[in-house]
């Protein structure tokens, strides 16, 4: 590669990493438990760990049941019980954007209370849509996302000397190497991770802006019409009522249709008009696709629709894959941690680009560059920390609905004190200590609240609420690690011969 | 004075952001119409996929251009027959 090429390059990959590397880690380390979402949201509310021995479901049942008590909505989501969440969850998302939910325990079809906490799903909106209105924060993660692509493309090209580069780590020497050797250790490990989680997320980020695009050329322009023709009509309500076909009967017509797959969702709308549909999406078990569905009439019981990606083209399969791809819908739980460890690689990674880009250049804490990063990215972890046992905590004092308003109050105010603390702390070192220290006894302390709130101590848990508890103390004793390892201060460059060859190859 | 401007780092900068994105959404809008595999869905998708290898590229071939002239240049080299093409298509 020529010189002038690797020196563009290689500045570009700054540049791209310096604008968009606060943003990103951000949306990087706010994805690590929007991954568990579902695991997290069967911990954070004990009443969701009660399982029914009688997991069978009945569709009309459900309606019924919803129906009686006071769950009447024209448009309706129901998502079934599975490996982690154990009831039936019914959901209406109404034109003002908000969101009703019901849950139902298997079997007995009693209505479960709604989980008071939202701990996974207020990380899960902080890496989705940043907390902005709809859509642009998706569309600034998207950005994110294209960022993060656009600097792992050119690092690929400017680390000539990767086979060297994934075993070098020299922490003796210099604190500017030992940034560039982490630097590049961790995004060369967490390569095939970070290249799937940015080429996904930027699709799925940036799908509203490319829609109209692509309606544009194959639609006429109607976005609706291209999007109701890949993944199914939505209903058309005439106004004329018509009975409702046997739902249940629809419910094993479609487990028919959808042979090979695990139905996940069902949708209805409009039932009980002639224009009515209920559609049936599915996952399949062999391939890489969430959307396989079948739509129905509710009316007539009639096939209306049926989108499958497997088996056409290979945009098909690609774009079928984004999202199981990105959310990990595949796999053991193994692999979910892989994601997980990969994206805590790929924090690291932009943490250790920023500082590097400062050190290279002679600035110091003082920088606003170097605030920023220790206050915001540093901040967000000590928040996110504070969260776990606030969250749990805050059940002593039955706040109902209030819940979750107190962690979002929770997440912000300690996320807003951090982020100034490295404007009134000049020894950046220090405070990044004590950030690490902070962040690792408030996870600790997590276990502490839950056994002490919810009796769930941590020798007596299992499942799921075990593998939590497990992967909090992982986290934990991880900050702790880096606590002992972090120096204390900057070591200056030893330009000794002797000492130069000392490089430690790991 | 203009051609100082164009030529500037700046100027290459903006064609890499600003020109590779414009060049991008007129290539996709050609590819989505021209691909010839596959049925009306398939298309769409293909379109969708371009979108983001089209758009990497393009910012990286601006970037690489000796100046800002250059940039400009390889952008227009790509963005003049995708809007012709588009123009053709979508009017027919």
């Amino acid at each position: 590669m020529k010189q002038h090429t690797h020196k563009r390059l290689y500045d570009t990959h700054s540049w791209v990493g310096i604008i968009s590397g606060i943003l990103l880690f951000i949306v990087t380390f706010s994805g690590i438990p929007a991954l568990f979402e579902h695991e997290l949201g069967y911990w954070q509310y004990p009443a969701f760990g009660e399982i029914a021995e009688d997991r069978s479901f009945d569709l009309e049942r459900t309606i019924a049941t919803a129906n009686d008590i006071g769950f009447q909505y024209d448009k309706l989501t129901i998502q079934l019980p599975d490996e982690i969440n154990n009831h039936i969850m019914l959901s209406h998302f109404s034109d003002e954007s908000e969101f009703y939910t019901l849950y139902l325990k298997t079997g007995s079809y009693e209505e479960v209370e709604s989980s008071p906490s939202a701990l996974g799903q207020i990380l899960t909106h902080l890496h989705t849509d940043l907390y902005l209105p709809r859509p642009f924060g998706r569309y600034l993660v998207g950005l994110a996302g294209m960022a993060m692509l656009l600097a792992i493309i050119a690092g690929i090209f400017i680390h000539v000397k990767w086979r060297k580069e994934f075993v070098m780590l020299r922490p003796k020497r210099s604190w500017r190497l030992l940034l560039t050797d982490q630097h590049k250790l961790l995004g060369l490990w967490s390569l095939p991770f970070t290249l799937i989680l940015a080429f996904t997320g930027t699709i799925l980020g940036l799908l509203g802006i490319i829609s109209p695009i692509l309606a544009l050329a194959a639609f006429d322009g109607d976005v609706q019409k291209a999007t109701d023709t890949i993944l199914g009509p939505r209903a058309e309500i005439t106004g004329e009522p018509a009975p409702i076909y046997s739902l249940n009967e629809l419910w094993i017509k479609a487990r028919s249709d959808l042979a090979d797959k695990e139905i996940k969702l069902i949708e209805i709308e409009g039932a009980g008009d002639k224009g009515g549909l209920i559609k049936f999406s599915a996952h399949h078990q062999k391939h890489l696709s969430n959307i396989e569905t079948v739509t129905y009439s509710t009316a007539t019981g009639e096939t209306i629709h049926e989108g499958s990606f497997i088996g056409k083209g290979p945009f098909h399969r690609i774009f079928a894959a984004v999202t199981p791809l990105h959310y990990v819908l595949f796999g053991s739980v193994w692999l979910k941690i892989c994601y997980a460890l990969a994206a805590l690689g790929a924090c690291g990674l932009i943490v250790t680009g920023n500082m590097l880009w400062l050190e290279r250049r002679g600035h110091g804490m003082e920088h606003l560059l170097s605030k920023l990063t220790l206050g915001i990215c540093g901040g967000l972890v000590v928040a996110t920390c504070a969260l776990f046992p606030v969250s749990q905590l805050l059940y002593v004092f039955k706040l109902g609905e209030e819940h979750h308003h107190f962690e979002e109050w929770i997440l912000w105010s300690t996320w807003g004190i951090t982020l100034f603390t490295p404007f009134l702390w000049k020894n950046g070192f220090q405070l990044s200590h004590w950030m690490l220290r902070i962040s690792a006894a408030l996870l600790l302390s997590t276990l502490l609240v839950d056994g002490l709130v919810n009796s769930r101590w941590f020798w007596l848990t299992s499942g799921w609420n075990f593998y939590i508890q497990a992967g909090i103390i992982f986290f934990a004793l991880l900050l702790v690690y880096l606590d002992i390892k972090m120096p204390d201060e900057k070591k200056e460059k030893i330009t000794n011969r002797k000492t130069a060859t000392q490089a430690t190859h790991i | 004075m203009f051609t100082k401007i164009i030529r500037s780092t700046g100027s290459r900068n903006i064609a890499a952001i600003v020109g590779s994105f414009l060049a991008t959404v007129a290539l996709t809008i050609a590819i989505t119409l021209l691909w010839p595999f596959g049925d009306l869905v398939e298309q769409v998708l293909a379109g969708g996929t371009f979108f983001f290898i089209f758009w990497a590229s393009i910012f990286y071939w601006a970037t690489l251009a000796q100046d800002g002239l250059q940039a400009w240049t390889r952008v227009l080299i790509l963005l003049v027959p995708a809007v012709t093409i588009d123009i053709i298509n979508l009017a027919s």
